[in-house]
Formats: C-alpha cells, sequence, structure tokens
C-alpha cells in the first residue's frame, strides 16, 4: 500500500474519472447505434392534397426499401403523421414529433402556411427539416434556416426561366392569371419578371379567389382582350375546373396556355382529359425523362406501386430519402452531432431522376439542374407532360437569406 | 360598342351561374319548406350524385343516361337516410335534425374517399355540348346555354308540380296539416320519405349539371354546402321564387363583382346577403317572422 | 353546490395541474388544447343548453380573440393584450352580430351566424395585414404579474387559472336569475314574452357573455400556438364546438368539457392508427344524437334512447 504513489493513485483516479465521464458516452453512442433512426413525416393523408402526400411518401419508400431500411448499421422507422393541411394540426403533429416521438429529421409539409408556422419551433430546437415539398419562397429568403433544407423547389424556380423561354418562343404579349393567395402572387412575380425582362409586355393580370369553380368571367375577358398567350399557376382543383372552362370557352383555338408544371401534374391531369392536350408548362420533372436514373426510377416505382406512374411529387420524395441516406452515411449514422449532419447535408450531391441534385449553400435550396419545358400529349403512358426543351441550372437568388442563421 | 358584347358576355355567365346556384339550392329550399328541416348534408348529395353520374358515364359512356339514373341512385340515399336517422327524430324538434345531418356530412365524405379515392376527378363534358357558340358578339360554352335552358325549364316544371297537381296537393296539405291528411287515408310517412327523397335527388342531380364545369372531390360536399345556404336565406327559406330570384341576382353580383371589383370575390356573395338581409331578414320571398 | 361537487372539482383541478410533473410534453400539449377548446364548447353550450340558441358562428368570436390577442401581443406582451383587448373585442363582435341575428330565430339564425363567420374567413384569408392565407405567425406569449408565460409551468399555471376562472363564471351565470331565465325563454318562449321580459335584450346579452367567453378561448389558442389562421373562423369549426357539445351532453357546462376531450383524443389518437377516423367521428355523433341525446353526462345519468 505504501508503494502507491501519489502519481499512480492520480493516474488511476483520472482513468476512473475519465472512464465514468466516457462511459454513459459510450454506451449512448452503442445503444445509439443500434437505436432506429426516427425519420418524421409531416404531410396530408386526408383533404384534396393528400395524392400528394401519398406520392411523396411513395417515393420516399422506394429508396429507404431499396436501402433495406437500413443506413450506417441502424434501421430507419418513418413516422407518418396526417397534417390534413390544416396548420394548427400540421403544428401540433410536427410536435408531437419533436418532442414525443424525438425524432432524428423531420420531413414535409405540402401546405406553405404549415411550413411557415414549423419553421420558428423547427429552427429553435435545432431539429433538421428536409422539405419535401412546400414552396414558399421566403423558406429560401428571409426565414431560411441552418436547419432547413429544401429537396423539392422554391415557388419562384419553375416560373423564372418560364418568362424568358415563353417571350422568346411564343409571343410576348401575355394575359397571367393565379389563385389570389401568396404562392400564386410568388409564382407570378416570378415569370412577370423574366418575361418583362425578355421585352414581354403583360396585357392583363387576374386573381381569381383560391378554391373559384366558375371562372367564366375572367375567361371571357381573356377571349375579348385577345390574348394570344395566357400564362397560369393553378394547382389541384383550380387547375382542374381552370382548364376544364378554358377549353369549353374554345380558348385553345385561339390562345396559347401555358402555366407552372403544378397545372397539368399527374394529380390533375386524368380528371382534365383531353382538355389538356397541348399545355407548355414548366417543371423540374417527367416521368418521360430520358435519363438513366429517371428510367430506373420510373421502372421501380411502377413494379412497386402496380403500374402507376411517379411524378414531380415522388420524385420530391425520391430525393428527400436520398438526402437523409447519404448525409447519414457520410456522418456514421451519428445523429447526435447535428453539426457534423448538417454540413454533411449540405455537401450531398448524388444522381436524381431529375438530373445531378445539389443544394445551394447560401440558401440551402436545391438547384434545379434543369427546368423542362414540357407539352401535354397522349404517350404510351397515357396522358403526359412530355419535354422537349429545357433551361439548366435554375437557381432560387435567395434574396435576404443569411446563412448560417 | 365592344362594350355591348362585353356586357353581354358577362350577364350570360352571370345567368349560367346563377341557374347552376338555383339548381344546387332548390333541393334545399324543398326540403326545408316542405319538412322543416335544415339538411346540412345537402352538400353530401350533390357530392354523390357528381360521383355516382361520373362512375356510370365510366361505365356507359352516356352522359345523359348518367343525368337520368344518378339522381334516382342519389333519391334512394335520401330515402334511405330518412327513414332511418330522420324518422325518429321529428318528435324531437329541428335542432336534434339539423346536428345530425352535420354529422351525416363527415360521414359521407370519408365514405365518397374510401369507395372513390381521394383523387380529383371530373365529368367530361357530353359530345353534344363541347363546343363553344357566339350570341350577338359574345362567346358562351354551349354546355353553359344547355345549363340555362335547364335549369329554367326544371325551376317551371317544379313550380307546375307544386302549384298544380294533386301530388303537390297532397305534400302541401300533408306539411300543413299532418294529422289531418293522415286522417284522410294518405300515409303521411311516405309522403315525407318522398319529399325527402326528391330534395336529395334533386340535388344529386345538380352534381351531374355541374359536372362537366366543375371538378368532384370529397371535400367538396361541405364547401358548396355555404353557398346553397346563402342563396335560400337570400331567397327565403322554403320559397322556391325566392331561391330562383335570389340565385340570379346572386349570379349577377358574383360574375360582374369579378371583372368589376376583383379583390372583392370572396366577399360579394356575403354582401349581397348582408345587404338583402338588412332590409328584408327572412329574405326576399321568406315567410314573414312573427 | 354540494361538498361533493366542490371536492370533485378540487380534485380534478389539482390533477390538471399535477399533470405536467408526471406526464411528458406532447401529453401536456394535448390537455391544455382540451382546456381551451373545452371553454369554447362551454361558451357555446351557455348559448345552446341554456338559451337554446343554436349557433354555428361561434367560431367569429373565436377567431377575433385569436386575432386581436395576436395582434396586440407582438405589440406589447401583457395580460391587457393577452386578454382584455380579445375579451372586448369578441364582446363588440358578438354585439354587431347578434344585433342583426337575434332577430331571427331557429333555423334562419343558424343560417345566419354560419354565413357571418365565414365573412370574417373571407375577409381574414384576403387581407394581407393579417398574413393572408396563412395568419399571423410568431405571436409571444405574455408576461403574467411578472413570470413569463413562454416557461411551460407558468404557462400551465396561467392557462389552468383562467380555465378554472372561466368554468366559475359560467357556472355562476347558468344558476343566477339571469340563468333561469335563459331557461325559461328556451323552455317556452311566448310564455316568457307574455310575462313581460325583453327576451330578445336577454338572448342578446347572453350571446355577447357566450362570444366574449370564445373570444377568450380563441385569444388563449392563439398563445398556446403561437399562431393564427383564418381556418379559426371557418364554420366547421363552430361545428366542431357543436359536437364537443352534444357528445359531453347540452346543457351541462361540464359536458362540454368533457366533450372537447373526447374529441381532440379521437382526432389526434384515431388518426394515428386508422384513415378511417373521419367516418368513425360522424358516426359516433350520428349514433348519440339519436341514441343518446344527452352525451356522456346523460347517458351517465341515464338519458339514453330515442324518445328522451
Amino acid at each position: 500500500m505504501g508503494e502507491v504513489t501519489r502519481r499512480t493513485f492520480l493516474a488511476a483516479a483520472s482513468a476512473a474519472a475519465a472512464g465514468a465521464a466516457t462511459g454513459p458516452w459510450v454506451l449512448r453512442a452503442q445503444a445509439q447505434s443500434t437505436e432506429p433512426i426516427k425519420v418524421g413525416v409531416v404531410l396530408p393523408y386526408t383533404g384534396v392534397y393528400a395524392e400528394l402526400g401519398v406520392s411523396i411518401t411513395q417515393g420516399m419508400k422506394l429508396v429507404f426499401a431499396r436501402e433495406n431500411d437500413r443506413v450506417a448499421g441502424r434501421k430507419i422507422l418513418m413516422i407518418q403523421e396526417d397534417d390534413e393541411m390544416k396548420p394548427p394540426v400540421g403544428i401540433r403533429k410536427m410536435e408531437k414529433l419533436i418532442d414525443s416521438d424525438k425524432v432524428d429529421i423531420l420531413t414535409g409539409p405540402v401546405h406553405s402556411g404549415i411550413l411557415m408556422g414549423m419553421r420558428d419551433k423547427v429552427h429553435s430546437s435545432k431539429t433538421i427539416l428536409i422539405v419535401s415539398n412546400a414552396g414558399a419562397d421566403a423558406i429560401s429568403r428571409e426565414r431560411c434556416s441552418r436547419w432547413i433544407f429544401r429537396a423539392s423547389f422554391s415557388n419562384w424556380q419553375p416560373n423564372f426561366p418560364m418568362g424568358t423561354w415563353v417571350a422568346k418562343n411564343v409571343s410576348k404579349e401575355a394575359y397571367i392569371a393565379a389563385p389570389n393567395y401568396q404562392a400564386g402572387k410568388d409564382q407570378l412575380g416570378a415569370f412577370k419578371e423574366s418575361f418583362e425582362a425578355a421585352g414581354g409586355k403583360i396585357i392583363g393580370e387576374d386573381y381569381p379567389k383560391l378554391g373559384e369553380t366558375d371562372y367564366a368571367p375572367y375567361l371571357t375577358k381573356i377571349k375579348q382582350s385577345g390574348a394570344k398567350l395566357v400564362y397560369v399557376f393553378f394547382s389541384g382543383t383550380d387547375a382542374v375546373n381552370f382548364v376544364k372552362q378554358y377549353d369549353q370557352f374554345g380558348l385553345k383555338k385561339t390562345t396559347k396556355l401555358t402555366g407552372a408544371g403544378f397545372l397539368t401534374e399527374p394529380d390533375v391531369l386524368p380528371a382534365q382529359g383531353q382538355s389538356a392536350l397541348g399545355i407548355i408548362t414548366g417543371h423540374f420533372y417527367s416521368p418521360l425523362l430520358d435519363n438513366p436514373t429517371n428510367k430506373k426510377f420510373v421502372k421501380d416505382f411502377r413494379a412497386q406501386y402496380g403500374g402507376k406512374v411517379p411524378d414531380g411529387f415522388a420524385c420530391q420524395g425520391y430525393d428527400t430519402a436520398e438526402v437523409i441516406i447519404r448525409s447519414l452515411r457520410a456522418v456514421n449514422g451519428n445523429t447526435q452531432d447535428k453539426d457534423k449532419w448538417v454540413d454533411a447535408i449540405a455537401k450531398v450531391e448524388f444522381d436524381s431522376p431529375r438530373g445531378r441534385f445539389r443544394f445551394d449553400p447560401k440558401t440551402h435550396n436545391v438547384i434545379q439542374p434543369f427546368i423542362y419545358i414540357r407539352k401535354v400529349e397522349e404517350t404510351a403512358l397515357g396522358l403526359n407532360n412530355v419535354p422537349f426543351d429545357k433551361v439548366a441550372n435554375v437557381t432560387d437568388p435567395g434574396t435576404g437569406c443569411t446563412l448560417p442563421a | 360598342m365592344a362594350f355591348i358584347p362585353d356586357f353581354f358576355g358577362q350577364a350570360l355567365n352571370g345567368l349560367a351561374y346563377g341557374v347552376l346556384l338555383f339548381l344546387l339550392s332548390v333541393g334545399l329550399t324543398l326540403i326545408f319548406g316542405m319538412l322543416d328541416i335544415v339538411n346540412l348534408a345537402h352538400g353530401s348529395y350533390y357530392m354523390l350524385g357528381a360521383y355516382a353520374g361520373l362512375t356510370l358515364i365510366a361505365v356507359t359512356g352516356n352522359f345523359w343516361l348518367a343525368l337520368l339514373v344518378a339522381p334516382v341512385a342519389v333519391a334512394l340515399v335520401g330515402a334511405a337516410v330518412e327513414r332511418t336517422c330522420l324518422r325518429p327524430l321529428y318528435r324531437r324538434g329541428p335542432l336534434d335534425q339539423v346536428l345530425l345531418t352535420f354529422g351525416l356530412i363527415y360521414v359521407f365524405e370519408d365514405l365518397v374517399k374510401w369507395i372513390w379515392s381521394g383523387r380529383i376527378r371530373s365529368i367530361p363534358t357530353p359530345a353534344l355540348f363541347s363546343s363553344s357558340v357566339t350570341v350577338l358578339g359574345a362567346t358562351i360554352p354551349s354546355y353553359r346555354l344547355f345549363v340555362i335552358v335547364f335549369g329554367l325549364a326544371m325551376a317551371v316544371a317544379l313550380w307546375a308540380l307544386i302549384e298544380k297537381t294533386r301530388l303537390g296537393a297532397i305534400i302541401r296539405a300533408g306539411v300543413f296539416d299532418s294529422e289531418m291528411t293522415a286522417g284522410m287515408g294518405i300515409n303521411i310517412d311516405r309522403v315525407f320519405t318522398g319529399v325527402f327523397a326528391f330534395g336529395a335527388g334533386l340535388a344529386g342531380l345538380s352534381g351531374v349539371i355541374a359536372g362537366p364545369i366543375q371538378s368532384a372531390s370529397p371535400p367538396m360536399g361541405a364547401s358548396i354546402l355555404v353557398p346553397a345556404l346563402i342563396v335560400v336565406v337570400v331567397g327565403g327559406l322554403g320559397s322556391l321564387k325566392g331561391s330562383l330570384v335570389g340565385s340570379l341576382i346572386i349570379g349577377q353580383a358574383e360574375t360582374f363583382g369579378k371583372v368589376w371589383l376583383p379583390g372583392a370575390s370572396m366577399l360579394m356573395i356575403y354582401v349581397v346577403m348582408a345587404l338583402i338581409l338588412l332590409f328584408r331578414p327572412q329574405g326576399l320571398f321568406g315567410r314573414a317572422l312573427k | 353546490m354540494t361538498t361533493a361537487r366542490v371536492v370533485g372539482f378540487a380534485a380534478l383541478v389539482a390533477i390538471v395541474a399535477a399533470f405536467p410533473l408526471f406526464a411528458g410534453t406532447y401529453p401536456v400539449k394535448l390537455l391544455q388544447e382540451i382546456l381551451i377548446w373545452g371553454i369554447f364548447a362551454m361558451s357555446l353550450d351557455l348559448l345552446m343548453g341554456y338559451a337554446g340558441m343554436v349557433s354555428f358562428g361561434h367560431s367569429a368570436f373565436f377567431g377575433i380573440g385569436g386575432y386581436i390577442a395576436a395582434l396586440a401581443l407582438v405589440k406589447s406582451p401583457g395580460l391587457v393584450s393577452a386578454l382584455l383587448l380579445p375579451a372586448l373585442a369578441a364582446a363588440v363582435g358578438a354585439l354587431v352580430i347578434g344585433f342583426f341575428s337575434i332577430r331571427v330565430s331557429g333555423v334562419y339564425f343558424i343560417m345566419l351566424t354560419l354565413a357571418f363567420s365565414q365573412m370574417f374567413y373571407a375577409v381574414t384569408f384576403q387581407a394581407a395585414w393579417l398574413g393572408a392565407e396563412d395568419g399571423l405567425v410568431g405571436v409571444p406569449r405574455p408576461s403574467v404579474f411578472g413570470w413569463d408565460a413562454a416557461s411551460p409551468r407558468v404557462f400551465h399555471a396561467y392557462l389552468l387559472v383562467l380555465v378554472v376562472l372561466s368554468v366559475l363564471f359560467l357556472w355562476r351565470i347558468v344558476r343566477s336569475p339571469f340563468g333561469h331565465v335563459l331557461r325559461g325563454i328556451h323552455d317556452n318562449e311566448g310564455r316568457m314574452q307574455a310575462v313581460g321580459y325583453p327576451v330578445n335584450r336577454y338572448k342578446l346579452l347572453a350571446f355577447v357573455i357566450g362570444g366574449t367567453v370564445a373570444g377568450v378561448a380563441g385569444s388563449l389558442y392563439c398563445q398556446f400556438v403561437g399562431s393564427i389562421s383564418p381556418d379559426a373562423f371557418l364554420w366547421t369549426t363552430s361545428g366542431e364546438a357543436l359536437l364537443m357539445v352534444i357528445i359531453g351532453g347540452t346543457g351541462t357546462l361540464g359536458g362540454s368539457m368533457l366533450g372537447a376531450a373526447a374529441f381532440i383524443l379521437l382526432q389526434s389518437m384515431v388518426s394515428s392508427y386508422t384513415e378511417r377516423w373521419m367516418l368513425i367521428l360522424g358516426l359516433t355523433f350520428v349514433f348519440l344524437v339519436l341514441f343518446a341525446p344527452g352525451g356522456i353526462l346523460g347517458a351517465l345519468r341515464g338519458r339514453v334512447g330515442i324518445h328522451s
């Protein structure tokens, strides 16, 4: 006993202390390395936009299934919650996922209002959010956050290139319309910016109410204006009602109908039917894209989901899941160090069905490899959006975004 | 000179929209006028009509057949609902009936979603009326002209049915004094079921008629209720004439509102309602309130 | 109030107060949401169960309370902004809407109140300065007598105190002579009028009281979530409150709180297990109206069957 020197004692004590201090970490790391990675999903599974929620989820599951629901030795657990497209419900579900389920990462939503409602809590709780749809420009502008990435699109992106393209290829005079809410104004705003810069003139501008069922007064105005070109943003039931009534008024014979891609996406195309033929839209995706990743994506998707043809929303889900998988691989499944994880996400780059996918480090918004100009035609897969031209590397301007924030 | 065809074009739009509103609301006002029931699930019958219609068209390819058969199917559903859920409540007064029909909105919406999925659907325009025509310089889809003619004919037919036929007299008598009418040997229960089914069928019919113009989705039952209720309140609960006049007024107000006061399009229908109710709280042709 | 009732109520309050001590964050949030909707439903029960006025426009006052709270709290996060201003605004709103609506009764009243709340929906949806379709976000919680309600514990206590005060207030109203007159009007309006009561004035007062409490509920909801959107004004929001009142038992006050709990738990939990929760909710409601019109409390007291 007498030979235990102070040094030995100190060495032993510090070893014990170090062991005690790091032991729990080691144990937790070991436990963590076997605990599943919880991916929270806030999407609408009821309501008119449920189809989008389903498509996005299907895209995500396709990727996770390919990876056998595992990454870096850990199981992936998706916890899905229905936000019903209602901000109070969406926020409640988000809080459940963060506070109660303690998800490692959050994805969603479809509704920009829900996204804006989620933004502050996500930011202050340092929960990583991969936006898999909502296009509110603000999230890539003044409301951007270090913890928020967007794998879908910003409202600006499909419309800005269309302005220039349409001015060059269709007409320099346009009548434009969108529903009377922020997303509608954002989308048309982006179009107007580039259209007018390319020498175009807006000869009419209308903002019907969201959920309008009777577009007749607006269509009559368009007819009476003699416009040769109409550019619109409509989605969901608005897109169906507008396109059908546009056709019924005989406007297709006199005026070219163009718009942001959501006008003719597969959630509305079947209901529009023949009325949609010939409509030209801009979008970052079409199932007919001719690259090897997309061809495989379409084949695997159809095999998995009973012949269903994937749409832009499924591609968004696919990309969201790819971002999660690849970033986790880069950090060896370490979900504890959020800073490292965020840095890994920002650096993710891969081949997506839409082209080469990467985030803009300035805004954490996806840089669209292409915005494709597509026309609705009858194809072997039924009515679909056939790409025939494209604009490369469309990056949201990110005005007012200062990261890290 | 372009003002005249421009104006006329919009007036035609307003007329078509007004007639659609009439078709939508007449079932609601009849059921109230005859049975004293506010059927909040009225929009659900409209929705059922649209969905039954599009299924029939998908199967038979014939719009006109769907127009004939779908309302009958919806009427049968209405009859079933009246017999099982509403008849027990007649003794209890209008409040419980209102509440029950409110619960039915949820039931129907989910059933429709279950059977037909939540995807947006639509009834294709019948081939006969798929083009547009020019009337006095104004372009209007021929289908909307059909709607105008059909709707106005319907209004006349309903008026004749209620005022001029024996069946109408029985119904009116049954509502006015059910005990006396029953005492005269008329099966009053069957009359009530029949009237309710008829109202539901009318709602279903308007769902098919509006189909080519509008899309169909499960939440449409709840959302179509508000314009229908407003038309009925403005026209006067229970008044067929009020329903027609009220919907024509609102149709024009909404249409010209969209042209001249674009920012106010969501509010227009409420403004009209508020103005009319300010001076006639019972609606244009409603029974005077005590 | 009997001793049993007082003890029971106190016990309930104690459990709710202590809830955060043994439950996780999410269940506590569910409880708080139930409490807030419970007040909203109770204020509607005052109208429905006691004065016999079925309003589908009660959400108008909920929304007014929420929006005024949002606008005021951002400027000055105190009790005046959190409670006084929203309550006043809701009271004024109820006075105006009530003035127009109470002229008519029964079905007309239902439809008119419905239309009014939809009107508010349309106005707030369009108004850019009110956040348009997204509403107002980033609403801070108030500071209450020096304590910051942003702290979960303080908020829980603050909410509980307000809920208890609201319950006691409504309870007092219902038990007062005023409450008795209301019930008399509900039972037989003609008779009350013949006896000389200014029936419409009583109804208007009830409407304003109910609307004010609804405004407080709306303001609390806004503080709870930190945001408010036009959806608060939807007639279906009124409808949901109606469902809560019926489920719990019309004319019981306490039943409304039970109904709120049942509805919110159903909506949150059932939707996690099945997509068919709307069908379940609707059928539950239909069965309740048909077979248990007294709601849960009514059933507990034996009022079950078609001809209750």
